[in-house]
């Protein structure tokens, strides 16, 4: 295995992180755009918390990661896509920046409620549209690949948000909250089904993967439907981080050639493991108080 | 897409190149001044809290968790801008990361994880106001300071670097032997990293203190005493103060680093048409013989190069160049003056409080009216002297974006309508930046209840 091929697996590793937490905020912001209930969003704005988006770290470490260990993969597809990523970066900053004002001044909700919930459309749409464009090797975001895999992108995330709300549903708020949350998971869960199976037959994936997806995906229904809700938690994830897997798969990128110099991937793996030492504990302390503070409010 | 592809083209058009560059001098520009804030205003939250702890008094303790409360804010701002700057990289500059991405890449490694520190540890800081031990939770700000300082210093070797490139050869056009550690530690580094990083404190410092030079202004046509107002003042304003001679010092050294560096930015701050001996120090309309040569080589007749031996296709658009250079040294000057008065007036002071019969006038001297309202200026002053400065750098390294070795033209990406998203950036950050105004006001005039629930805290969803 060379430096490439552990550089190549660290992106992917930093994607499935994004997709899987930042997804679900994103996720969490189209649920909330939509809630008629007040309590519903209550409990969106609840679950998320903080006031940065801490989940996009893990944009930014991909991003660092491509740009160091390949830069002219990264030059190509900033390049070639840089009016859905000009987008995207447009809507983490309507996004952040809106969430952060909501908290800071709560009086003033409603007027940053709905920027709130169209960006976090935007941008899980635009970064969909793009993987596939490069997954597919051809077209553009608006090609009908790329508004398919945009409108992917957008329901898996939808759907994970869901998944994980159920259960925050029914810690912060009633049963009725919670089953609503189960119904909004099961719908999405449906649809996003509807939508990966066909897709990946027209964009010819063809690999396991999708067997895995698509069983992960209806043990998550029949989960969901049993109220198992933290099994579900992690039975939902593997079956849409197994769709972002298949269209790695699919995209068959051969990196070694587009690779930077041994010395630089090894300084910065050397880096992340330094760094490593002091986040991971940090992350866990600031995990325990924050989990502290939030079952405090609930009670 | 080849890297050759790049070098060929340039920018679709002269407009979408202009727009390119401005769309990335905006976005810096305004991030800037969060990413200061940024280090700035945690370092005050952790003065006051020091003096809140050694002395027991509650109105530290107020400040510290306001400013904590405003960094918060800050900080979440400054974090989206900051990512659009690393999208930037690549939608604007796609020549300069294909071909030297690996080069600085491990600086923005480093970067990422001393900024994801600073996140974790302003989480716990937040979080933990109420739930740690008063000791143990002042010592869990002193990383967000520490990380915050560093990953400004990360960032600005890149920069560093495209002034003074090292740590890589090149042979047919092709990056070889890189060596990140040495791409870091090139020449101006150690200039430019302490220059911006007392610069943020100033920014931050002088800006704090301008808000509470209002408040105090108001106290004084009502005849009150606000001791709440008074220390929201000083310790902004002193570390602003404290900073300003140190800038001076700094900046002297980074621009004769300059002259001897780059001297197509060094002539063209300075306005030195020819080369020539004995060059004298121009500034408006005062004129002094042989004082540049003096001040830069320390010898009156020493030579200077002027901008006739650049070639004419490597000189830096000079006006630009030198009224920015001027604008930085005349608001240095005119902080440094303030932060003067300030040592002075409150030297008096301490003099007078230790004598019998006080003066109040004397006693009272830090806090005139006039030199509040100077003061009130201080922090706008601050904000464009770093703007003024960051344009002297930067625009004085054109045409280069690597200097020496890649024009900024190589860098630019191809596309057509980059125009378009720079309306809409503008659009956007406009907003912004009105609504971050709007907010930062509504949690200065809120009373705090300082409960940390209500407060931002930057930590992923709690799953």
């Amino acid at each position: 295995m060379s430096y490439a091929d552990v550089a190549l697996g660290l992106i992917v590793l930093g994607l499935s992180a994004y997709l899987l937490f930042g997804g679900a905020d994103f996720g969490a912001g189209l649920w909330h755009l939509f809630a008629r209930r007040r309590t519903d969003r209550e409990v969106i704005e609840h679950a998320m918390g903080p006031l940065w988006e801490a989940n996009h770290v893990w944009l930014i470490f991909v991003m660092v990661m491509t740009w160091t260990a390949f830069p002219p993969i990264f030059a190509s597809v900033m390049t070639e896509h840089w009016v859905p990523l000009s987008l995207a970066a447009l809507g983490i900053v309507a996004r952040g920046s809106t969430f952060v004002f909501a908290k800071a001044v709560p009086d003033h909700h409603v007027r940053y409620g709905v920027v709130f919930g169209v960006s976090s459309l935007l941008t899980p749409f635009c970064f969909g549209a793009v993987a596939t464009a490069i997954t597919t090797g051809d077209g553009t975001w608006l090609s009908p690949a790329g508004l398919y895999g945009g409108a992917l992108t957008t329901a898996l995330c939808a759907y994970l948000a869901a998944v994980y709300l159920i259960w925050d549903a029914r810690r912060l708020a009633d049963a009725d909250a919670a089953l609503r949350f189960r119904g909004y998971a099961l719908l999405s869960g449906i649809v996003v089904g509807v939508l990966a199976l066909p897709g990946a037959a027209l964009i010819d994936v063809r690999s396991p993967l999708i067997i895995v997806s698509a069983v992960a995906g209806l043990v998550s229904l029949v989960l969901v439907a049993r109220h198992r809700l933290l099994a579900v938690r992690a039975t939902g994830a593997l079956a849409v981080v197994s769709v972002l897997w298949g269209a790695v798969e699919r995209a068959g990128l051969d990196l070694d050639a587009a690779a930077a110099q041994d010395t630089v991937l090894q300084f910065v793996f050397f880096a992340l493991g330094i760094g490593a030492l002091v986040l991971v504990p940090s992350m866990i302390w600031l995990f325990v108080l924050f989990q502290r503070s939030t079952e405090a409010d609930a009670h | 897409m080849s890297t050759v592809q790049f070098l060929a083209e340039g920018a679709a058009t002269p407009a979408d190149f202009v727009a390119a560059r401005q769309q990335m001098a905006f976005t810096l520009g305004f991030h800037i001044v969060l990413a200061s804030i940024g280090i700035g205003l945690p370092a005050l939250t952790l003065l006051a809290e020091w003096r809140s702890l050694r002395t027991g008094d509650r109105v530290y303790a107020e400040l510290a968790r306001r400013w904590m409360k405003a960094a918060g804010v800050l900080f979440a701002v400054g974090a989206v801008s900051g990512t659009v700057l690393s999208f930037e990289m690549g939608t604007l500059w796609p020549g300069f990361m294909d071909k030297y991405g690996q080069v600085f890449g491990g600086a923005f490694a480093l970067e990422g994880i001393a900024f994801f520190i600073e996140a974790i540890f302003m989480g716990i800081y937040l979080y933990g106001w109420d739930r740690l031990s008063p000791r143990a939770h002042f010592l869990t700000g002193i990383p967000v300071v520490v990380a915050g300082i560093l990953s400004a210093t990360f960032v600005v070797t890149v920069n560093s670097w495209m002034n003074q490139p090292r740590g890589f050869n090149l042979v047919n056009g092709q990056v070889t032997d890189v060596s990140p550690l040495k791409a870091m530690l090139n020449p101006a580094t150690p200039t430019e990293a302490t220059h911006l990083i007392l610069a943020s404190l100033m920014v931050c410092g002088f800006l704090v203190a301008s808000v509470y030079a209002v408040a105090l202004l108001r106290d004084a046509r009502a005849g009150r005493v606000d001791r709440y107002h008074r220390l929201g003042f000083a310790i902004p304003f002193t570390l602003g103060a404290v900073c300003a001679p140190l800038q001076v010092i700094v900046g002297d050294f980074a621009s004769r680093f300059v002259a001897s560096h780059q001297p197509a930015k060094f002539a063209a701050m300075e306005g030195i048409e020819h080369t020539q001996a004995g060059v004298p120090f121009k500034f408006a309309t005062i004129e002094i013989p042989n004082m540049l040569s003096l001040m830069v080589k320390f010898d009156a007749h020493a030579t200077l190069r002027g901008m006739d031996s650049i070639p004419a296709d490597a000189r830096p658009p000079a006006e630009v160049v030198k009224t920015s250079f001027e604008i930085m040294i005349t608001l240095g000057m005119f902080l440094l003056a303030l932060a003067a008065w300030w040592g002075f007036a409150w030297f008096v002071r301490r003099r007078a409080l230790g004598r019998a019969g006080r003066l109040a006038t004397r006693v009272d001297l830090p806090w005139k009216p006039w030199f509040l309202r100077l003061a009130l200026t201080a922090g706008g002053a601050a904000i464009l002297a770093m703007e003024a400065g960051w344009t002297t750098t930067e625009v004085g390294r054109q045409p280069w974006i690597v200097y020496g070795v890649m024009r900024t033209t190589e860098a630019v990406n191809p596309s057509s309508n980059l125009r378009y998203g720079l309306y809409a950036v503008l659009a956007v950050y406009a907003v912004l930046a009105a609504a971050t105004i709007s907010v930062l006001r509504r949690i200065r005039r809120r009373p705090d209840a300082g409960t940390p629930q209500s407060g931002p805290v930057p930590v992923g969803s709690a799953r």
